[in-house]
């Protein structure tokens, strides 16, 4: 493409949907971005006159505040366990549907993405009897092999790890598909070679399938971790962030202290921390990338 | 990667059953919990199959529920949804195959609103709607959620692996860029499209938030507001509720059905990286 | 060719949507353009067939607008926000404080004398005194709720109790045998995350919240008593700490023989647990130095830019006749917050409603201030610090009014 002439044709296409976006979805990111400046409350959101600029305070206030860094522990707790996992889970299952090309990959592709598309209430009732202390039936099967009963969210920091459990079991459907579609993306031509080369099924894995696939893995481990940043749902249903704010997350936090209590300012300022941290999380997987 | 013989074959797919059952087994629950009662619901141990098998809460649903007019202004939102879609495709493929000043800047704009929890922008994102005097309107509803980072994102990535030979001899043609666009990209974007169209597809069927907020008039409200006005304050009816989702969930597995097997065809065009 | 019906195709889809904006633009500010229609937000859908009848004999048209619960706040959020509410609106007793703070409603307070049902000695003291807030009126009351003892009348028969506990130390001495009848077994549900709970235990020990003392309330000897009762109950085995079985069918097996709750669960356990009939009552709060209650409820509130105000006060006049009160809780079974209503025989000859009946006349309102939420957020962590963490309960304490003295700083 001739570089040093304008060229209208890429802001056709990617006009409409930047402006669109600009408008309905940045403009307002910018707006809170303002809002965690201020000491804003419902008072504040209907007489703007007693909105007061406050600076730093907010994040200065946040720092201080123990829930808050409890919830960015137990934020990177989820991320450090819970992306690695879920993105090796949902490939497990691409490469396995992929061995079949028949009724049963179609049918077992529907299966795996029900967890996504399930009521969460639905959810947390079952695993809620799941995960049960006294009466659920994790518990009672360890009991068959003598195991003691486990306080799967009794106690926080297995509350976490059951929470993140149950994470990776409903997030897996759309990296699944994503992972199918590249999956079947790559030409035949590449393992027929391979098999001629006598390569065994591991080396072809990592050596076709893998780099093959790379721009839907980079896109599933980035869109991943921005989900995992903002764990929310699960704490919400499951715990409510509980016990002694154990499975507590930032998202949740932002929820509760910024708009459930109509802190807007503060909650603002909370979204930003955590804005931050997602932002740099991505910067470095791009750069990660690009030096691959 | 093929496997080898009947044994693997077996072994994959008791795996395969096995992981399967214990994903589908809240779903498979919340449909046969739409017709017990509710005690039964959250009797522990729970059972999987209704003791006294009731229609009682789709008899509930059916009666309560607004159907015709919830029902059109949803399937307007999953039209326009698709619109969406199409200018998120444009996008994606802006992104991928064209370069141009601060490519990088504008895509970071479009990641940027995938980074920040959606209830500290509701706010903002309803005065703006309200300064353009959209509140209590269909395009109210519609606009906020048409264009999705997620998806041009995702198209961005998929079009990044489409060899630029095949655009480059296409121009060379003399073929238009819109043309190039829905007779060669488009086609060759199948799989990832069709897993575009499912997600949306969902995503505007569930719709919720939007029409709720802006609407000052139940005549927008959309299926899954209605749903969610028949649960009480206090007392959850846990039975209507997954009354409810089960027949939300019908026209998704439909749509999931047709478009799935999209996702494993095309691609075959030869050449492609 | 082509990219010209591209063009033309996405022309079209614009101006679609720019039409279907259009259409539905209608009502600009609060509430509908027409003088003889007002817009009314609730969070009970009943309400919508429930109107018929005042719009036959007003000619009024009302519009009733159902909002979901769990989603009401943030629509209120954004009717604040922008200035455009409906005309009237209900609103729960415990957001009153927060709303009225930011002008959400209009002062009723000069308009109390014109309208007969909206006397204040019409209805229950409590409920009237959540429905002010800086000296103004913003509601009326529509109608109450309460907490009261259920309990399962043979198994507490047995331990000496047939009429029910009627002290706070009758329900210990009873949990305490109940506890005792084996593995599994418990005396009584206490509440671990209802924010109302622990000041109703508090209220009972004769403790008081005055909001010029702050932090400094938490101090009064009650409080502690009320935080040493409900620790009482987990550390003696007599309550379950963890999250255990359904409550019903604990209920319905005598795992759990009492537990405390609301109006509404009176039809719950007649629909659910129907073989129960018979074995099980509802008793008044237990008694300390008091057996004060929670009220809560809802009310109906102008919103402060309507137009339309002498018609909205004339539906609330209507909504809030105790003629009205009654058919409503005939329709939804919500308690009457007209006293009046009462003396209809629906309400009492009905032995179990009577009980909320005689409960409303003790109860008393959680403090009406914006920061009430958090303060009795961070008091629920407290607790759980306390049951769950062993942690001191004196130091607990002492971190709670220092988080308290922080959220009322703000």
């Amino acid at each position: 493409m001739n570089k040093s002439k304008f060229n209208i044709t890429p802001f056709l296409f990617i006009g409409p949907a930047v402006l669109l976006l600009f408008v309905f979805s940045f403009a307002p990111i910018l707006v809170s971005l303002g809002i965690s400046f201020t000491d804003m409350n419902l008072s504040g959101l209907a007489n703007w006159s007693q909105i007061n600029f406050v600076g730093l305070d907010n994040f200065i206030q946040l720092f201080q505040d123990e829930k808050f860094l409890q919830a960015m522990g137990n934020t990177f707790f989820y991320v450090i366990i819970g992306v690695p996992l879920a993105v090796a889970s949902s490939l497990l299952i691409a490469v396995l549907l992929n061995f079949f090309n028949n009724w049963v990959s179609s049918t077992f592709r529907v299966v795996y993405y029900v967890p996504s598309i399930t009521n969460i209430v639905a959810i947390a009732v079952v695993w809620s009897f799941l995960y049960n202390q006294e009466y659920g039936l994790f518990n009672y099967l360890l009991s068959l092999i003598n195991v003691d009963s486990v306080p799967w969210l009794e106690e926080p920091v297995v509350a976490r790890l059951s929470l993140i459990l149950l994470a990776v079991w409903k997030s897996n459907g759309v990296s699944m598909l994503i992972f199918l579609a590249a999956l079947q993306s790559i030409p035949k031509i590449y393992y027929e070679a391979a098999d001629i080369d006598g390569a065994n099924r591991w080396h072809k894995f990592f050596k076709i399938t893998l780099p093959s696939m790379s721009f839907a893995t980079f896109f599933v481990t980035v869109t991943t971790l921005i989900g995992w940043l903002q764990f929310f749902e699960e704490p919400f249903v499951m715990t409510n962030g509980g016990p002694l704010n154990g499975t507590n997350s930032m998202a949740l936090f932002i929820y509760q202290e910024g708009f459930q209590y109509s802190q807007f300012g503060y909650g603002a300022a909370a979204s930003f921390v955590l804005f931050a941290i997602v932002i740099v999380a991505t910067l470095v997987q791009f750069k990660l990338r690009k030096t691959d | 990667m093929e496997l080898k013989n009947k044994f693997e074959r077996a072994v994959v797919l008791f795996i395969l059953f096995a992981g399967g059952l214990l994903v589908s087994l809240p779903f498979i629950w919340m449909i046969l919990s739409s017709f017990k009662n509710d005690r039964e619901v959250l009797s522990i141990p729970p059972t999987l199959f209704p003791e006294n098998p009731t229609f009682q809460h789709y008899i509930e649903l059916f009666q309560n529920l607004n159907f015709g007019v919830y029902l059109i202004n949803t399937l307007i939102i999953v039209l326009f949804s698709m619109f969406g879609l199409l200018l998120n495709t444009m996008a994606g493929y802006g992104f991928g195959k064209f370069d141009f000043r601060f490519k990088e800047g504008w895509f970071m704009i479009v990641l940027i609103t995938m980074m920040i929890p959606g209830q500290v922008t509701m706010i903002p994102t309803y005065l703006i709607l309200n300064e353009m005097g959209l509140t209590n309107t269909m395009a109210g509803i519609i606009l906020p959620g048409l264009i999705a980072a997620f998806n041009i994102f995702l198209i961005r990535q998929f079009m990044v692996t489409v060899p630029d030979d095949l655009i480059e001899a296409a121009r060379l043609d003399g073929a238009g860029e819109f043309y190039i666009f829905f007779k060669l990209i488009i086609p060759l974007a199948k799989p990832i499209l069709a897993v575009q169209v499912i997600l949306t597809f969902i995503a505007s069927w569930n719709s919720f938030l939007w029409p709720l907020i802006v609407a000052n008039d139940e005549s927008l409200y959309t299926l899954s507001v209605g749903l969610a006005l028949l649960q009480d304050e206090n007392v959850t009816n846990y039975g209507l509720q997954m009354a409810g989702s089960a027949f939300m969930v019908v026209p998704i597995v439909v749509i999931f059905m047709i478009f799935q097997k999209y996702i494993v065809e095309g691609f075959n065009v030869s050449g492609i990286k | 060719m082509k990219q010209k019906r591209l063009g033309f195709l996405l022309v079209v889809m614009l101006g679609a949507m720019l039409v279907l904006g259009a259409c539905s633009s209608g009502g600009s500010s609060g509430g509908s353009a027409d003088e003889d229609t007002i817009t009314v937000w609730t969070m009970t859908p009943e309400l919508e067939d429930f109107v018929k009848e005042y719009e036959d004999e007003s000619g009024v048209k009302v519009e009733v607008q159902a909002i979901p619960w769990d989603n009401a706040h943030d629509k209120l959020l954004t009717a604040v926000a922008s200035g455009k509410g409906p005309d009237v609106l209900q609103i729960g007793t415990t957001w009153v404080a927060e709303f009225a703070e930011a002008g959400t409603f209009l002062d009723l307070s000069d308009y109390i004398d014109e309208y007969p049902n909206f006397n204040p000695d019409n209805f229950y003291e409590s409920a009237v005194e959540t429905t002010k807030y800086d000296g103004q009126t913003i509601g009326i009351p529509w109608y109450v709720d309460t907490r009261v003892l259920y309990y399962r009348t043979d198994l507490l028969e047995e331990v000496g109790y047939p009429e029910g506990p009627e002290t706070w130390d009758d329900v210990k001495d009873a949990a305490t045998q109940l506890a005792a009848r084996g593995d599994d077994q418990y005396g009584i549900e206490i509440p671990q995350v209802d924010q109302n709970f622990p000041f109703m235990l508090a209220w009972e020990q004769g403790w008081q919240y005055e909001e010029g003392e702050g932090a400094a309330n938490f101090e009064k000897p009650g409080f502690k008593e009320g935080v040493e009762l409900h620790h009482t109950f987990f550390e003696e085995g007599m309550a379950q700490l963890t999250e255990g079985k359904q409550l019903y069918q604990a209920f319905s097996d005598g795992s759990k023989p009492m537990f405390f709750s609301g109006p509404w669960e009176i039809n719950s356990i007649n629909e659910q647990i129907p073989e129960l009939e018979g074995q099980w009552d509802v008793h008044v709060m237990p008694e300390a130095e008091n057996n004060n209650s929670m009220i809560g409820g809802a009310h109906w509130t102008v919103f402060n830019n309507t137009d339309k105000v002498d018609q909205a006060l004339d539906f609330i006049n209507w909504m809030a006749d105790p003629e009205t009160q009654v058919a409503w809780y005939d329709t939804v079974t919500e308690l009457p917050a007209n006293m009046e209503a009462w003396e209809d025989p629906k309400l009492a000859e009905d032995e179990k409603i009577s009980t909320f009946g005689e409960q409303l006349e003790s109860t008393q309102a959680v403090p009406v201030i914006p920061e009430f939420e958090t303060m009795a957020q961070e008091l629920i962590d407290t607790l759980e610090q306390i049951n769950r963490n062993d942690a001191d309960i004196d130091e607990a304490l002492e971190e709670y009014r220092n988080q308290v003295s922080s959220i009322l700083s703000k």
